[in-house]
């Protein structure tokens, strides 16, 4: 029998809620499937719409352009939710607008 | 230094042949074809875009070294772009052409197809697909939909020209069909090659 996916807890600051992240999704993909309104555009790490502040947890970035998330953004604990895939528990919050 | 020297003359050559041709047929096709075989004969002098001269990009993504940029708009790009880097599908507001220089990049061109009556919701279909690897090119007109995925184990280093200067970049219309989504977004490419990059 196949074996499911591990997931981790994801707790997303601005909307309040806890949700399931398998190890194969970004945040991204959890949020939305979840029916998040979290914000983004390219989904593929070019535009920077989905900048994130990874508050705890770690996380396995995706290929990305250089434009979308600087070396200093990632010292500062940002990340892109559309190219982070989880690797623990995590809190995140996302920069770009408030709460939707 | 030569290469440098033979670069800036090859790269203003072409884009003095750019000129030649869109004043005399406009952005039409056959002149879109025309230029892609110009700038596909470009790539192919690998000798004058040694990698060396040129910084990789630190985030397994994609740069935009300048070549050159002219006055009324037209700019010249190298990028570099590491295995895996992709870009959903996009309309970047105005045509352009690649040619490669080494490594392969696929591209998918899409049409959309829904009536575009809800904000924020499309849906597209692909209607071609080409691989970009040296020897070969593409070409898209103004409002054209693409993608890009980087493949192989190597870098795809390539030439780009677009019909504006990425300072100059229009807006960019980003297709998501994992969500049936459309999301406009201000290029960010000039502050990335500004140093400015948040």
């Amino acid at each position: 029998m196949a074996r499911a996916p591990k997931s981790h807890r994801v707790t997303i600051v601005n909307t309040k809620q806890v949700i399931d992240c398998t190890t194969g999704q970004t945040i991204l993909e959890a949020a939305i499937a979840a029916g998040i309104d979290y914000p983004y555009a390219c989904a593929t790490g070019n535009c920077g719409t989905c900048t994130s502040r990874l508050v705890m947890g770690k996380v396995t970035l995706l290929p990305r352009g250089d434009a979308s998330l600087s070396a200093q953004q990632i010292k500062a604990g940002q990340t892109l939710a559309c190219r982070a895939r989880p690797r623990s528990d995590l809190t995140i919050t996302w920069l770009s607008r408030a709460p939707g | 230094m030569i290469a440098t020297h033979k670069r800036s003359l090859a790269c203003k050559k072409l884009l003095a042949d750019v000129h030649a041709i869109t004043a005399k047929e406009g952005i039409t096709p056959s002149a879109l074809h025309a230029l892609k075989l110009k700038l596909v004969a470009l790539a192919a002098k690998k000798e004058l875009f040694p990698l060396a001269d040129f910084a990789m990009p630190v985030a397994e993504g994609r740069t935009h070294p300048l070549l050159v940029e002219d006055n009324d708009g037209l700019g010249l790009y190298l990028t570099i772009s590491l295995p895996g880097k992709e870009a959903a599908p996009h309309d970047h507001g105005i045509w352009c052409i690649n040619a490669a220089v080494s490594g392969r990049e696929r591209h998918k061109f899409f049409r959309r197809t829904d009536n575009l009556a809800k904000p924020g919701y499309a849906t597209v279909e692909q209607v071609g697909e080409v691989m970009v690897e040296p020897g070969s090119g593409m070409a898209m007109a103004d409002h054209d939909i693409h993608s890009t995925v980087v493949v192989g184990d190597e870098p795809a280093i390539g030439l780009a020209l677009y019909g504006y200067a990425l300072v100059r970049f229009p807006s960019v219309a980003w297709y998501v069909p994992q969500f049936n989504s459309v999301r406009a977004t201000p290029s960010r490419r000039h502050a990335a090659m500004a140093g400015g990059a948040l």
